[in-house]
């Protein structure tokens, strides 16, 4: 065989060896589209009072008790909602498990819980 | 339909009750400087228990004692003597946890009347003075003559200790007399809202009142 006849079958081969690693990896190429998860403040309680999500995902937390609450991570506050009044929501994109408060009614506790899995 | 002899007389009945279960292993120096605080939470479960069983008649024992517009008052009157108690506190403690403790009291209780006058607004009913209300004013005034009497250390372990005793006679009542007497869906409704943040007060007091003793 000749050489020049011997290049279309080296391309066909090259080709295939380099849509091959392609066409296994495409599941993990498919980008995770980030949630968003909603924890109510009720009756004095965050509920859920633990939640687990996705790093990158949107946490929303909706007052529906009469008094003013606030979202604050435990035990330094490394970050908070600020006061939100009845009726009112904060959202947070969530990158690591933090537990929380409302540094209002002291007693009031959550936590994030964020996983790291095969997406 | 209410005698004031026969409240203040089963209020103190409450109070002596309370002090001798709670007197084992107290000084009787304590046991006195206790009484006021007593008086003022078992006032607010003798006043209730009285009108909710002692003034029902056999024949209508079904029939509420407290009307709504009653069980309004009392609310207000509640909430509004431990703003009045934290407005004190604001002024004369130094202590931080008792400060916060305070602030949220403040907020809270005001947010609970906030609700209450709009209520009895769109219900178109005022609040109605009555012989609990009165006596609740009453036992309030001598317990802010306590707080006031006193200053430092001593003066958060009196604030404190109020709150707890105050809150657990506060519960009591709402669960045992107003709601169950309550007629009005949305009055029984916002007073079965309340209770949670009553709970969580006493809970925050309660561990407030712990720090404070270690201290």
């Amino acid at each position: 065989m000749s050489a020049v006849r011997r290049i279309p079958y080296a391309l066909l081969i090259g080709f295939a060896l380099y849509l091959a690693p392609g066409c296994s990896e495409h599941p993990k190429q498919k980008a995770y589209v980030p949630k968003t998860d909603t924890v109510m403040i009720s009756q004095m309680k965050f509920q859920p009072a633990e939640l687990t999500v996705h790093a990158g995902d949107t946490v929303v937390w909706v007052n529906k008790d009469m008094v003013v609450h606030d979202i604050t991570q435990a035990p330094v506050g490394t970050w908070s909602s600020g006061p939100l009044a009845s009726g009112k929501s904060w959202k947070m994109a969530v990158q690591q498990s933090d537990d929380y408060y409302c540094s209002i009614h002291v007693v009031m506790t959550g936590k994030v819980v964020v996983v790291n899995d095969d997406r | 339909m209410l005698n004031r002899g026969k409240v203040t007389k089963l209020a103190d009945i409450f109070c002596n009750l309370s002090e001798a279960a709670d007197s084992n292993g107290h000084s009787l120096k304590k046991f006195h400087k206790m009484k006021s605080i007593k008086q003022q939470a078992a006032l607010i479960i003798g006043c209730a228990i009285f009108l909710f069983a002692g003034s029902t008649p056999v024949h209508a024992q079904q029939t509420p004692k407290l009307a709504d517009d009653e069980i309004a008052s009392v609310a207000v009157v509640a909430n509004q003597n431990d703003i009045d108690f934290a407005n004190i506190a604001k002024k004369k403690s130094t202590n931080s946890e008792i400060l916060q403790f305070a602030n949220t009291m403040a907020s809270d209780h005001q947010a609970v009347i906030d609700q209450a006058v709009a209520l009895v607004t769109r219900l178109k009913v005022t609040p109605k003075d009555n012989a609990v209300s009165k006596q609740l004013v009453a036992g309030a005034k001598k317990t802010q003559q306590m707080l006031k009497s006193k200053s430092g250390k001593a003066f958060d372990k009196a604030y404190i200790d109020n709150e707890v005793a105050y809150h657990k006679s506060v519960i009591d009542a709402v669960e045992k007399v107003l709601i169950p007497q309550a007629q009005n869906a949305d009055l029984k409704n916002l007073l079965q809202q309340v209770l949670p943040t009553l709970k969580t007060h006493l809970e925050h007091a309660e561990m407030v009142q712990s720090r404070i003793a270690k201290s």
